[in-house]
């Protein structure tokens, strides 16, 4: 400490200098007391050099915090006021770049790591929070490549040991939904293809929900499936209009981009509807395919529990569909008889319902790409002989030696030729 | 979360204690222990309707309503868990009476077991596999190191041998392959080579030594020294679908499931220290192992979890 300072009350030497907003001071780090303090007031030229110093610059906070830590923390900060998320968020997202910033290896990591931690952070926040953020949005907003944004996550995840809840299918439905803006007429949204936010979101809900339930969802980016679902929702509300709309014009009149896989899924959707059609008897008869069956996905929502339980089974095939004890009431007075009648008195096969469907994912469905034979037992020991023969054949003879360094000069000699000194 | 849970989803009965930072099977560090700990389980099976995994836990844990072998297991639990620090199995265990046993003894192992010993010799398949789950997880892929003892002049071996490789400018160690047993090694300068691709440690070896053959032959003094197996994958099927969002509610603490980075489950097992791929197709992946039998016994443990996702009709 600055030399001969003694403090007047308790005679100790530990002196600090410790600046009170605009007033510097000399303060005894025991006691307390102000030794000495600086000018309160300034002169009038003084004044007019003089910057109005923030709260975060007087406390000294920032004097411990590196310039590139205080950049993430900015960066943080910003992040979550463009989501517009609460305020709460950004207190714990900070909080929680500084934890990671305390880590070597986190602090010496370059800087597109550091930007992207700063979407990590925000991302566990929003998911701790229940609040829908996907990683390809952090990542469209970062300008990130998922690749390192997926390094980045997992590892902060197990050096901080948090526990980061899954995403929620639910909210992600209701957030992703209300972006697409089918909502009101406008030049580019014909009036047909105008929809009520409400009807569309309980629909989407309960086709996602169809979906998540035969297996469509585990596994797989949630995004696509919610797309698909979206579509198949706003296509059945008014079929007669918007039949002959496909999936890619609708991601482009709503103003959604169209994930990749939305298309796969969407027929996987819509085979599962089919198999649940034909569980129907007024549907059967109609011998629904891929596009009439949208004109039905009411129904067979509103009695899906049901259909889904019969349309499909877990286990082998066993009994045949007609032998199975009469279904219950689905849909109507008139159908359990009819149903019975086509198990009872033996109608032609394809009157009759189709024997359930397995109920699994459509990688257990797809036949396995090629045969996986079982492996050879094999009986080596480790401790064999090796024959000198079988170790010749890996060396070059002395010709080909003499060959091969040939060939290496003259392709020297051309790359010289080619690149001129 | 509303949507992801679908209804009628077996959650674990409360007296299964999972998620006490435990795998559910907090037993010692002997195989031999978890064969049998897994026999006795379908003895008690047999004997009462009972989850076969609360058995196992109330086995080792609390040796509740269960008759004298509970308390005989408890009583070898406590021997066990003294002669792991001595390593000596002095101690005739009291529990296990001939009739419930229904295999032999383990090949290598004195008859008073359980004998605590590290688990070092690779238990065989035969006997875990058809008492438990039926299911022998395939060994995919061995990498071992091994130190030739010398420096090697890297040029010399890519110049010399057939089927070496060697880019300096990409990577600094020959990539040398040889066809049986269908490996790859990466020799380094330094002497020390990495040997990948076998199917079995035997195998690694095997080619390990094929390799440090071929690098004598090119007139290098090389030696076979500190052969070591340094990673073990295995896979297998279970056969039936996995709901992975339950599982990554239930076994929070242990797995890590983001449908949006990969479609697998990443299971942490605590003991023994495996990582486990699970997918929805019931395919399972284990890696990090170290001896055949660390994957074996993950596989036996994770097999009722699994079997506890399964829907039944």
């Amino acid at each position: 400490m600055p030399g001969g300072g003694h403090c007047p009350d308790c005679g100790s030497t530990e002196l600090v200098e410790d600046s009170h907003y605009s007033q510097s001071q000399l303060v005894c780090s025991d006691c307390g007391c102000v030794v000495t303090e600086g000018v309160l007031t300034t002169t009038f030229s003084d004044e007019g050099n003089l910057r109005e110093v923030t709260y975060s610059r007087s406390t000294g906070e920032n004097d411990q915090v590196s310039r590139s830590q205080q950049r993430g923390l900015r960066r943080v900060r910003d992040l979550c006021r463009v989501l517009q998320l609460p305020s709460t968020f950004e207190d714990t997202a900070v909080a929680y770049y500084q934890q990671a910033y305390r880590h070597s290896g986190i602090r010496a990591a370059r800087l597109q790591k550091k930007e992207v931690l700063v979407g990590c952070c925000v991302l566990i926040t929003c998911r701790q929070h229940n609040w829908p953020l996907t990683m390809g949005t952090i990542c469209t907003l970062l300008y990130a490549d998922l690749d390192v944004f997926s390094g980045t996550y997992m590892q902060i995840v197990k050096l901080l040991g948090l526990d980061v809840p899954s995403l929620c299918l639910a909210d992600l439905v209701k957030t992703y939904c209300s972006s697409f803006r089918l909502f009101q007429a406008s030049p580019s949204v014909p009036a047909t293809y105008v929809e009520d936010k409400e009807k569309m979101l309980s629909r989407t809900l309960q086709l996602v929900e169809l979906a998540d339930e035969t297996w469509l969802v585990t596994g797989r980016h949630p995004l696509p499936v919610i797309t698909a679902a979206t579509f198949l929702a706003w296509q059945s509300l008014r079929p007669a209009h918007r039949l002959t709309c496909s999936l890619a014009r609708f991601c482009k009149v709503a103003n959604v981009e169209l994930p990749c896989p939305a298309a796969s899924r969407l027929q996987e959707l819509l085979a599962v509807l089919l198999r649940m059609a034909e569980q129907l008897a007024w549907l059967r008869v109609l011998q629904l395919d891929k596009r009439s069956v949208v004109k039905h996905i009411g129904d067979l929502l509103q009695h899906r529990h049901t259909l889904v339980r019969e349309a499909f089974r877990e286990g082998p095939v066993g009994l045949e569909a007609g032998e199975e004890e009469p279904r219950g009431q689905c849909g109507g007075p008139g159908q359990g008889k009819e149903e019975v009648a086509s198990g009872s008195c033996g109608l032609p096969v394809g009157k009759r319902p189709a024997s359930p469907a397995l109920l699994l994912p459509p990688c257990m469905l797809k036949p396995p790409k090629r045969a996986c034979p079982p492996p050879p037992v094999s009986t080596v020991t480790g401790d064999e002989n090796i024959s000198d023969s079988e170790i010749e054949q890996y060396l070059r003879t002395p010709q080909e030696v003499k060959d091969f360094e040939k060939a290496q000069a003259a392709r020297q000699d051309a790359r010289s030729v080619s690149n001129p000194p | 979360p509303q949507g992801a849970m679908t209804p009628g989803i077996p959650i674990f009965s409360p007296m299964m204690p999972y998620g006490t930072g435990l795998t559910p099977q907090p037993i010692q560090n002997t195989n031999s222990l978890s064969i049998l700990e897994e026999q006795q389980r379908q003895q008690q099976q047999q004997q009462q309707a009972q989850a076969q995994q609360q058995a196992q836990q109330q086995a080792q844990q609390q040796a509740q309503q269960q008759q004298q072998q509970q308390q005989a297991v408890a009583a070898v639990q406590q021997s066990a868990s003294q002669q792991a620090t001595q390593g000596a199995s002095g101690q005739t265990p009291q529990l296990f009476h001939s009739q419930t046993l229904t295999t032999a003894p383990l090949p290598g192992t004195t008859p008073l077991y359980p004998s605590p010993m590290t688990p070092m010799t690779p238990i065989t398949p035969a006997t875990p596999a058809s008492e438990s789950s039926g299911i022998v997880p395939q060994l995919q892929n061995i990498v071992s190191t091994v130190n030739l003892g010398c420096k090697l002049d890297l040029k010399t071996i890519a110049l010399r041998a057939r089927n070496a490789e060697y880019n300096p400018k990409r990577f600094a160690a020959v990539i040398m392959r040889i066809r049986e047993p269908r490996t790859t090694a990466l020799i380094f300068s330094s002497g020390k080579m990495v040997c990948t691709g076998a199917k079995s440690e035997e195998q690694s070896r095997l080619a390990a030594r094929k390799y440090a053959r071929v690098v004598q032959k090119l007139g290098f003094p090389a030696k076979f020294l500190d052969f070591k197996i340094q990673n073990m994958v295995g896979s297998c099927d279970v056969k039936f679908p996995i709901r992975l969002e339950g599982l990554v509610l239930t076994h929070q603490q242990f797995s890590s499931y983001e449908p949006e980075l990969f479609p697998g489950l990443i299971y942490r097992m605590i003991k023994p220290r495996i990582v486990l791929l699970i997918f929805v197709s019931g395919k399972v992946v284990l890696t990090g192992a170290k001896v055949r039998a660390e994957i074996y016994e993950a596989f036996e443990n994770i097999y009722p979890i699994l079997k506890g996702f399964r829907k039944t009709t």
